[in-house]
């Protein structure tokens, strides 16, 4: 069976999409198939104003310096790596529709489905995460 | 065989220096596929997690890792498509 691995991306912040996108695109460059399903304060990770609504949490700030001496890359490389990694992007329907946006609002590529699109998905992953 | 050999006889180099993870293997996914089965790939890092993520990342894959130089905070991977 192929390798997959299934992410859900429901935490807040700037650290919540340095997270997940690392292992999402370690574990594509490993060859196995990814989808990471962005609900909640994990949503905004792929909206297009993604970059300037994502802040680390204040205790977390100090890692910002870090981020930039260890050559962290910006949010929106990782999300163009993972594209082209071919990792599925999912952006959680209901979620969308309570916070009042649009197909539009989000980058291109994602998709928009609930939450048994995402275990239909997942329930053949030998590796789920949620960050 | 040095550094220099080693890079002169490789089909790719990819150089990933001053990448954090995860973009070194990232890097070497997008290299090797480009590759023969057999051919050689090159691949330079200095991500200190580079040093056990790339062998990782060969164990998850096909391929083969021939040889790993260090040396001055670089890491030089020596990777056979499989």
């Amino acid at each position: 069976m192929a390798k997959r691995v299934a992410i859900i991306a429901s935490g807040g912040g700037l650290e919540t999409a340095y997270k997940t996108f690392n292992i999402a695109l370690a574990g594509a460059a490993m060859d196995a198939e990814v989808a990471i399903f962005f609900t909640f304060e994990g949503l905004p990770i792929v909206h297009k104003q993604g970059p300037s609504m994502l802040k680390l949490k204040p205790e977390n700030e100090p890692m910002a310096e870090g981020f930039a001496r260890t050559n962290v890359p910006p949010i929106d490389q990782l999300i163009q790596a993972a594209k082209e990694s071919g990792i599925r992007l999912i952006a959680c329907q209901m979620t969308v529709d309570a916070l009042g946006w649009k197909a539009d609002d989000f980058i291109d590529g994602v998709e928009f489905a609930g939450a048994a699109t995402f275990l239909d998905y997942a329930m053949e992953a030998q590796v789920t995460l949620n960050f | 065989m040095n550094v220099q050999e080693i890079v002169a006889q490789a089909d790719l180099v990819v150089d990933a220096s001053g990448l954090g993870c995860p973009m070194p293997v990232v890097r070497a996914k997008k290299g090797i596929d480009t590759l023969q089965s057999g051919q050689i790939m090159v691949l330079k890092a200095t991500d200190r997690g580079s040093l056990k993520d790339v062998p990782a990342w060969v164990q998850q894959t096909r391929h083969t890792l021939e040889e790993v130089v260090e040396g001055d905070g670089e890491y030089i991977f020596v990777v056979r498509k499989g």
